[in-house]
């Protein structure tokens, strides 16, 4: 199983202003210390291996789209969610349908919010006659949200007129489907107006966990053994981590978002093997959500336990193979 | 986890002891909360010496922002006094450390 995230940033996209360009380019040029470098191959390999990630490169800010290439599944398309990320996942996905791969897609959405769906209608595939979506959600009311988003007073191109056949499926928490070729297990989640969390398994048994925009109340926290059974021994598990525990127990209690730090837990608690830190908070700079991720593998190492589990921090063009 | 709580220089001591994780998190919230309500009838503040805490995940974070919503209410002041190293730096990674007043020893907690 290969997952590859295509948007990671949470509630708002966001781009890099030339105020933090200019920087990264002074960080890097003061830690080549006057070094030569003979053709840009040559200084591409000293960004990679000795800048660190804030300052050679970007945790990027389309919000959130993720991609999973199952082993054996039945060659459609598997994706989460529609955030903006997914206008450069169609660029990539018609180049692969031109050369051969299935024009179907399987969507499941975490949510209707603006930060899941804002991206559909620049999904070039939803202008492709030949191609076939199938959008799952835990929600009834998900093609509502699909379609008031392209009303006219908002967007100039009607639902109706999108040219690709579009299926609406609603997915009941707590079954397991087969879908795409993979087992998806679903889990509602606290968030305003729900949020689903679904578990993929593919047939080589490997598992990948979407739970994003899902908070961890405080006064539900025996709740969490549930939640950990639906992480339980997950290859990969795609948390929101939007803010610190401080944060999410104080100021922004009841915004629908969870920590870095209950993520670790549940995921301990789960024996899962690697956590994804996702969702991130739009104010956050790179550098920002560096500390964060840095912060992160640190607590990781405080409280482990038997096993250890891989921090990864989520950025837009990441691949994870499982 | 083992609690113990004494009276001292006016204030509460409380001594939990161990590691708070979610096997232990139960008890050690109901302990903090009881020392509230002690705290609370004898109008004093509540001092966690937290010297005996081997390490305190999230779960033991959250019952403390539990007890001080109780103790907010009931006009206790809660310090956490004498972290070891780990529990420092899981305050500060959780940020907690703006949450909560954190005191080098005990004696600085009841000077507070
Ligand atoms: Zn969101
Ligand atoms: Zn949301």
């Amino acid at each position: 199983m290969l997952v590859r995230f295509w948007g990671t940033r949470g509630s708002l996209a966001v781009a890099q202003a030339a105020g933090s360009i200019r920087s990264k380019i002074a960080r890097a040029l003061v830690a080549a210390k006057g070094r030569h470098f003979a053709d840009e191959a040559d200084a591409a390999a000293f960004v990679e291996d000795e800048l660190d990630f804030a300052t050679g490169g970007t945790y990027g800010g389309a919000t959130t789209c993720i991609e999973i290439e199952a082993t054996a599944g039945d060659g459609s398309f598997i994706v989460c969610d529609f955030g903006t990320g997914s206008r450069e996942f169609g660029i990539s996905a018609f180049a692969r349908m031109a050369a051969g791969h299935a024009r179907v897609f399987n969507v499941f959405m975490s949510h209707l919010h603006w930060d899941h769906i804002g991206g559909f209608p620049f999904f070039g595939p939803a202008f492709d006659p030949g191609s076939t979506i199938v959008i799952h959600s835990g929600h009834a009311d998900v093609e509502q949200a699909f379609r008031r988003q392209q009303d006219e007073i908002s967007f100039p191109v009607a639902f109706d007129w999108l040219r690709a056949k579009i299926e609406f499926r609603v997915l009941a928490a707590g079954e397991t489907y087969r879908i795409g070729g993979l087992d998806v297990e679903v889990m509602e989640q606290q968030h305003s107006h729900k949020s689903y969390g679904y578990r993929f398994t593919d047939s080589a048994g490997k598992v990948a966990v979407f739970s994003t925009d899902s908070e961890h109340k405080i006064e539900s926290m025996e709740g969490e053994a549930d939640v950990a059974n639906f992480f339980r021994e997950a290859d990969l598990v795609i948390c929101d981590t939007m803010y610190s525990l401080a944060d999410a127990v104080s100021m922004k209690e009841d915004w629908g978002h969870s920590s870095n730090i209950v993520a670790i837990d549940i995921c301990h608690e789960a024996r899962a093997k690697r956590l994804a830190l996702f969702h991130h908070e739009p104010i956050y700079s790179d550098d920002d959500i560096q500390r964060m991720h840095q912060e992160s593998i640190r607590y990781e190492e405080l409280t482990r336990r038997d096993d250890s589990l891989e921090v990864l921090c989520a950025y837009d063009g990441l691949e994870v193979r499982l | 986890m083992k609690w113990s709580e004494e009276v001292r220089d006016g204030a509460i001591v409380a001594s939990p002891k161990g590691k708070i994780d979610e096997s232990t998190a139960l008890g050690f919230g109901t302990d903090l909360e009881g020392a509230v309500a002690s705290a609370a009838e004898a109008s004093i503040k509540l001092v966690v010496d937290c010297a005996g805490i081997d390490y305190m995940s999230s779960r033991g974070l959250r019952a403390l922002t539990l007890a001080k919503r109780k103790a907010d209410g009931a006009g206790v002041k809660i310090i956490l006094a004498a972290p070891n190293q780990i529990v420092r730096e899981i305050l500060a990674i959780s940020r907690y450390d703006k949450l909560f007043g954190v005191t080098e020893t005990v004696d600085a907690a009841l000077a507070a």
